[in-house]
C-alpha cells in the first residue's frame, strides 16, 4: 500500500509538468503583440506596445519562456498574476481558503443527501420515494447552475433578504479586518470560532447557505443516481440474498452488506466531486460574489493571465493526482478484497 | 433530446415568472437608508493600482483622485475650462501674473494651511517631488506622457532600446523648481491645455511617508531603478500614498476585490466629508449587483447601457442621465492592411470575394462607406438614442467641437451614387467582400456592425460584409498592428483638451492613425501648431479646419459622442458631475439621508 502511493506521489510532478507544457504551449499561438496588449485595458496606453513586448520579453522564443518559468518554479516562485495583482503562490492562497470552505460544507451536504436519498430510492424500488427523488434529481441535473444560483438569490435576497451574496456583511467584514481578529486559517466560519466571535461565524454562515444549496444541489442529483443504480445492482447479489435468508434485518443488510459494497463507484465520483468542488465552482463564486480560486483561475484563462493559469493549472493537477489517491485508498478501506 | 428542450424550456419559463414576480413586488418601496455612515459602491472592474504613477485606468484613478490624492487646482463645479484652488492658493493666470508673458512659466503658490493626512505640511518640495514621480517612474502603457511630453518636450524617459535616457532627470528637475512656497513649471514650449492637465493629473503625496515607504527619494542617482517598474505591485505605492484629500486609502482587499476609503478627521480645509467610508466592491455579475442597489446594500452600481431598462423604476433608485463626457465613438478605416493572407480581406484581390489592402486608400472608397452608414438607425437602436451625432473627433461640449461642422447623412440613392463612381465603376461592377470587426461583449458595437452590414449590402447584392468580433486584448493587438480593415472603437478623455483627440485620430504619429497609416502633413502641421498657440481664437480656427480635412479625407467615420448615466439609490445627496472625472468623481460632499 505505502508503495504504491509513493509510486503514484512521483508521478505528480510528471502530471503538473506535462500541463503547464500545454498551457504554455497553446500560448504560443497569440502574436507578441496579443500577449503584450494584455497588459492594457484601453486605446490610450497602446503607444507603448513595443516597450511592453520587450518588458515581459514576450518576444522571447516559446522554450526560453518556458525554461525561464520552470527556474523561477525550482525557486518557488510560480510568477506573477496580473489578474490577481499579486504573485500566483499568494492568490492560490489569499483565494483557495474561501473554495476550500464551500467545498468543505458542499461535500457534506452532497453526500449525506446523495448517499441516503440514493440509498432510500434503491430500497423503495419504484415507489413514491422513489419517484420523488428521481424527479428531484432529473431536475438537479438539468438545471443550468446559473439559472438555479439566480433564481435562489432572486427569491432568498431579492424577494426575502435572508441570504445576502459577499462572505460577510460589512460590519463583520470591517471586524475580520481589523486588528482584533486573528486569521488561523483562512476558512471564515472556523476562524470566527477560533476568534470567540459567534456572530461572525453566524454571519460567513449565513452567506454559505445559497452557495452551499447551489453547488450541493445538481451535484447531489448526480450522485443519487449513481448511489440508487449501485445500490439496486447490490441489492440483486446473491450474498444479499444469502444475508436476507439467513434473516439478517433488513436495515443491517442494507448497511452492512449492500450499501458498503454499493459505495465503490460512489467514491470514485466522490473524489471527482471534491476535486472538481476545490478547483472551482466559477459560476457560484461569480453569482454571489465569492473570492474563490474558481473565479480566478477562469478569470486567468480568460484574460490570458498565462502565469496565472499555469499555476492554477498546476494546482488543480496536483489536486487531482491527490484526489485519485485518495479515492484509491478509499477502496481499499472500503473492500478489503482490494490490495494494491 | 426532444424531451430534455421541452424540460428546460419548462424551467425557463418557471424562472422567467418568478423574476418578474420578484420585480412586480417591489420589495423595499419605503427602506429606511442602509448604513447611513458609509457609502457602498458596486462595480464590474478591477482595480489596477494605487500609486498614482503606475494608475491609468477610470476605476484606479476615480477611487483615489481627488478624494485620496489632491491636485493644486480643480475644476470648478461642472465646468471643464474653468478652475478653483485646490493645493495651491491661486489659478495661475496671464492677469495674476502666475502664467509668463510667453505663456511657458507657471507660478503655483502653495497653500500654507494644506496638510497631509498624518497632519505634516504640504510643501512645495513635495509638490515638485511628487510631479516629478509621475514623469519620471513612466512605466510603459502609463500616464507618465502626460506631464512628460508639456513639460520636458520628451514622450518617454527611456530611448527606443529602453534605456533611461542619461539627461532625462535633469531636463525635469530643470523645469519643476522650488522658489519659496511656490512650484515654478517651464514648458518645453507654450502648451495651451496645460492647466486643464493640472487639474487631473497634479496628484500631490508626502515625499517623507513614500521614502519611509522605500519609494525613490527625488534624487537622480536611484532613479533608474524605480523607472519603468515591472509589475504595478512591484511599486511602494501600489496600496496607496500619504495624501492631504478628504479620504484616505484604509486598504485594498485584492482577494476579496474590495477598496475601503476611511475619512480623513483631519482634512485641512476644515469640514471632514459626512460620509465616514466609502466601500468599492467589484461584483461581477449584473445580476447580483441589481439586487444589492435594490435592497440598498449597494448605494450606486455601475450599469451598462443595453442593462438600463433592468434598473428602470426600480423603488428608492434614482438615475441620472444625458450626462455629458468626453467620448467619441467611431469606425476607423486602414488604408494599408499589415498581415499576408489577412483573413479579413477575403481573397485580397477585388475579384468580388475580398478587397485588395489598399481598398481604403481610396479616398471615394472612404466617402462611400461615409455615406453607406445609417447614422439615424445606428444611434437610436445601439445607444438608445444616448449618443449627439458626430462630426469629427473633437466631442460636443468640447473647446473645438464645430457646432456647424458638416457630416455625411445616409441618403440611399446618393450612396449608391458614390459607389458607381469608385474606380470606374469597378467596384459597383464586381461587388466585394471584407470583415467589419467589433470587441466581444460590446453591444453597441455589435450592433452598429450589424446595422453596417445590412446597410451595406443591401445597396448592391455584390457587396458583403462579414461582422466578426474579437476579445478585447486581441482586438487591441490586431488594431495597432494595423491588421484590421474596418473596426469600432472610441476613446475617452486623458484631459479635456481638444489636442488629446485631434492627436490619436488625426497625427500621422497618433495611436489610431498610426495604425491606420494615415498620413497627412497638413493635419500633422495644423496639430503641432495648436499645441504651441495660446490664443483661443486661433486655436479654434485649427480646430474647425481639422475637422473639414476628416470630412474630406474621411479616414474614420465619426458615429457620436454618447452620454453617460449614473445609478444610485436615491438618499445619496450631494453628487454632481463633471465630464472629466474619472468613476464618480469627487465625494467629499456626498452624504446619505432620507
Amino acid at each position: 500500500m505505502t508503495q504504491f502511493i509513493v509510486r503514484r506521489l512521483m508521478l505528480l510532478p510528471v502530471v503538473a509538468l506535462g500541463t503547464t507544457l500545454l498551457i504554455f504551449a497553446l500560448t504560443q499561438l497569440l502574436s507578441p503583440a496579443m500577449r503584450a496588449s494584455l497588459f492594457v485595458q484601453d486605446p490610450n496606453q497602446m503607444r507603448d506596445l513595443e516597450a511592453i513586448i520587450q518588458k515581459y520579453g514576450l518576444d522571447q522564443p516559446f522554450h526560453v519562456q518556458y525554461w525561464e518559468w520552470l527556474k523561477n518554479l525550482a525557486r518557488g516562485d510560480l510568477g506573477y498574476s496580473f489578474v490577481a495583482r499579486q504573485t500566483v503562490a499568494e492568490a492560490i492562497r489569499s483565494y483557495f481558503p474561501m473554495t476550500l470552505e464551500l467545498s468543505l460544507l458542499s461535500f457534506a451536504v452532497i453526500l449525506v443527501v446523495g448517499v441516503w436519498l440514493g440509498t432510500l430510492s434503491a430500497v423503495h424500488k419504484d415507489r413514491f420515494v422513489d419517484h420523488l427523488s428521481r424527479f428531484v434529481s432529473i431536475v438537479g441535473t438539468g438545471l443550468p447552475t446559473f439559472v438555479w444560483g439566480l433564481l435562489l438569490l432572486l427569491v432568498f435576497y431579492g424577494l426575502r433578504p435572508w441570504f445576502p451574496p459577499g462572505r460577510l456583511s460589512l460590519q463583520a467584514y470591517l471586524f475580520v479586518t481589523s486588528d482584533g481578529f486573528h486569521a488561523y486559517t483562512g476558512l471564515m466560519t472556523v476562524d470566527a470560532l477560533l476568534n470567540g466571535q459567534l456572530w461572525i461565524f453566524w454571519d460567513a454562515l449565513r452567506h454559505l447557505v445559497l452557495p452551499v444549496l447551489t453547488l450541493s444541489y445538481f451535484i447531489a442529483a448526480v450522485l443519487v443516481r449513481v448511489t440508487r443504480s449501485s445500490m439496486l445492482e447490490t441489492l440483486r447479489q446473491d450474498y444479499v440474498r444469502t444475508a436476507r435468508a439467513k434473516g439478517v434485518a433488513e436495515p443491517v443488510v442494507i448497511r452492512r452488506h449492500a450499501r458498503r459494497n454499493a459505495l465503490i463507484p460512489v467514491i470514485t465520483l466522490g473524489s471527482l466531486i471534491m476535486v472538481g468542488l476545490l478547483t472551482g465552482s466559477v459560476i457560484t463564486e461569480t453569482i454571489y460574489d465569492l473570492p474563490g480560486i474558481g473565479r480566478w483561475g477562469a478569470q486567468a484563462a480568460n484574460q490570458l493571465d498565462i502565469p496565472g493559469a499555469a499555476g492554477f493549472a498546476l494546482f488543480a493537477a496536483l489536486l487531482t493526482v491527490l484526489g485519485n489517491l485518495a479515492a484509491d485508498v478509499l477502496y481499499a478501506f472500503v473492500d478489503p478484497r482490494i490490495r494494491y | 433530446m426532444q424531451m430534455k428542450n421541452t424540460r428546460s424550456l419548462a424551467i425557463l419559463t418557471s424562472v422567467a415568472l418568478l423574476i418578474s414576480l420578484a420585480l412586480g413586488t417591489g420589495i423595499g418601496a419605503a427602506q429606511a437608508v442602509r448604513n447611513p455612515d458609509t457609502l457602498i459602491i458596486a462595480h464590474s472592474g478591477d482595480v489596477d493600482s494605487l500609486d498614482p504613477a503606475w494608475q491609468y485606468d477610470t476605476l484606479s484613478s476615480g477611487i483615489t483622485l481627488w478624494n485620496v490624492y489632491e491636485t493644486l487646482i480643480f475644476f470648478r463645479g461642472g465646468s471643464v475650462g474653468e478652475y478653483v484652488p485646490m493645493l495651491a492658493t491661486q489659478v495661475p493666470s496671464l492677469q495674476n501674473g502666475l502664467i509668463s508673458r510667453d505663456a511657458r512659466t507657471f507660478t503655483f503658490p502653495i497653500n500654507p494651511q494644506a496638510r497631509f493626512s498624518d497632519g505634516t505640511p504640504v510643501t512645495a518640495e513635495d509638490v515638485r517631488y511628487s510631479l516629478l514621480r509621475m514623469m519620471l517612474i513612466d512605466r510603459s502603457g502609463g500616464p507618465s506622457w502626460i506631464l512628460l511630453q508639456p513639460i520636458t518636450g520628451e514622450d518617454s524617459t527611456r530611448d527606443e532600446r529602453g534605456n533611461l535616457k542619461p539627461d532625462i532627470y535633469d531636463k525635469a528637475a530643470r523645469a519643476i523648481q522650488v522658489r519659496g512656497n511656490s512650484v515654478v513649471i517651464t514648458l518645453a514650449r507654450p502648451y495651451a491645455p496645460f492647466l486643464n492637465i493640472m487639474a487631473s493629473w497634479s496628484q500631490v503625496i508626502s515625499r517623507r511617508a513614500a521614502v519611509a515607504r522605500g519609494d525613490w527619494n527625488g534624487e537622480r542617482a536611484t532613479l533608474a531603478q524605480f523607472n519603468n517598474p515591472r509589475r504595478n505591485s512591484d511599486t511602494k505605492l501600489f496600496e496607496g500614498a500619504v495624501a492631504s484629500g478628504p479620504y484616505v486609502i484604509e486598504r485594498w482587499d485584492r482577494a476579496a476585490r474590495t477598496v475601503i476609503l476611511r475619512r480623513n478627521d483631519r482634512y485641512w480645509r476644515g469640514r471632514p466629508a459626512p460620509i465616514q467610508r466609502i466601500v468599492y466592491r467589484t461584483v461581477e455579475e449584473f445580476g447580483t449587483r441589481r439586487l444589492m442597489l435594490q435592497q440598498g446594500d449597494a448605494d450606486l452600481i455601475t450599469v451598462a447601457r443595453p442593462e438600463q431598462s433592468q434598473v428602470e423604476g426600480l423603488p428608492g433608485v434614482r438615475i441620472v442621465d444625458d450626462l455629458s463626457q468626453f467620448v467619441t465613438q467611431a469606425l476607423f478605416m486602414n488604408l494599408d492592411v499589415k498581415g499576408a493572407g489577412n483573413p479579413y480581406l477575403g481573397s485580397g484581390r477585388l475579384d468580388g470575394n475580398g478587397i485588395p489592402p489598399d481598398f481604403f486608400n481610396d479616398v471615394r472608397v472612404r466617402r462611400a462607406i461615409a455615406q453607406s452608414i445609417d447614422y439615424g438607425a445606428t444611434r437610436r437602436d445601439c445607444w438608445r438614442g444616448k449618443i449627439a451625432p458626430g462630426n469629427g473627433p473633437v466631442p460636443r461640449g468640447m473647446f473645438g467641437y464645430n457646432e456647424r461642422g458638416q457630416w455625411y447623412a445616409f441618403d440611399r440613392e446618393r450612396a449608391i451614387a458614390a459607389w458607381r463612381e469608385v474606380a470606374g465603376g469597378r467596384v459597383w461592377e464586381t461587388g466585394f467582400r471584407f470583415t467589419v470587426l467589433y470587441n466581444t461583449g460590446n453591444a453597441a458595437r455589435r450592433c452598429a456592425s450589424e446595422i453596417f452590414k445590412r446597410t451595406l449590402e443591401s445597396l448592391n447584392p455584390r457587396f458583403r460584409v462579414d461582422v466578426v468580433s474579437l476579445a478585447w486584448s486581441t482586438y487591441l493587438a490586431q488594431e495597432s498592428e494595423g491588421r484590421l480593415p474596418i473596426y469600432f472603437l472610441g476613446w475617452a478623455a486623458d484631459y479635456a483638451d481638444p489636442d488629446n483627440f485631434v492627436y490619436p485620430f488625426m497625427h500621422s504619429k497618433g495611436t489610431f492613425t498610426g495604425a491606420q497609416s494615415y498620413n497627412n502633413p497638413e493635419v500633422d502641421r495644423l496639430i503641432e501648431e495648436a499645441q504651441r498657440t495660446a490664443d483661443p481664437a486661433r486655436r479654434r480656427q485649427i480646430y474647425f479646419r481639422l475637422q473639414e480635412i476628416a470630412f474630406n479625407d474621411v479616414p474614420t467615420v465619426y458615429l457620436g459622442y454618447p452620454t453617460g448615466f449614473i445609478v444610485m439609490r436615491s438618499w445619496v445627496r450631494g453628487w454632481y458631475h463633471n465630464p472629466m472625472f474619472f468613476g464618480l468623481g469627487y465625494l467629499h460632499a456626498l452624504r446619505k439621508t432620507e
